[in-house]
């Protein structure tokens, strides 16, 4: 992701290391509240992680950081062709 | 000797940011019990059940966490040896 970007100052680059581990913590955040919700059901007889909630845990930590990497990809592919359209419309633009 | 001022002010704003995370998730906990385990309002006092539900759920939730953390550190782990693999490669 940084890699991308243009040469950057190192305040600049602070900045968007600080802010690459905001979300990162933001996105693991989430992805405990969406696990727990979707694999430890509201009962609380007994304090201990049971076997299938265990292995529910793993999946969908697993299935969580898939989707999120797909979705990444496809809002970068969108980002792209979205450029793409907006650099062919202001080529366009003169000539009408 | 200004160097390690900025320093001391850095680990200060990383406890500061710890504790604040610490406090939200304590927050975030206590929601998710009261919302799961109480149901019964024709009474003032938490009841036995009400509370062994409550003890329990925060126990879980931890062990639950720390499931998560353990998973999700493989899977960092696995991506940082992926990508030093594919700079190797374009490298």
């Amino acid at each position: 992701m940084a890699a991308s970007l243009p040469q950057l100052d190192v305040a600049k680059m602070q900045m968007v290391q600080d802010l690459e581990i905001e979300m990162m913590s933001d996105m693991y955040n989430r992805m405990t509240a969406a696990c727990h919700k979707k694999c430890i059901p509201p009962k609380y007889k007994d304090a201990e992680l049971v076997k299938g909630e265990s292995v529910c845990l793993d999946r969908c930590v697993a299935k969580y950081l898939d989707i999120h990497e797909r979705v990444g990809r496809k809002l970068t592919q969108m980002s792209l062709q979205d450029e793409e359209a907006v650099k062919k419309l202001q080529g366009e633009m003169p000539r009408v | 000797m200004t160097s390690e001022i900025v320093d001391a002010a850095k680990i200060e704003a990383e406890q500061i940011k710890s504790f604040r995370d610490f406090l939200f998730s304590y927050n975030k906990l206590s929601e998710l019990c009261f919302v799961d385990c109480v149901w019964d309002f024709t009474s003032r006092t938490v009841r036995d059940q009400e509370n062994n539900c409550a003890v329990n759920c925060a126990e879980k939730f931890l062990k639950a966490n720390q499931r998560i953390s353990q998973r999700f550190q493989e899977f960092q782990v696995i991506s940082n040896e992926n990508a030093l693999a594919m700079a190797k490669k374009a490298g």
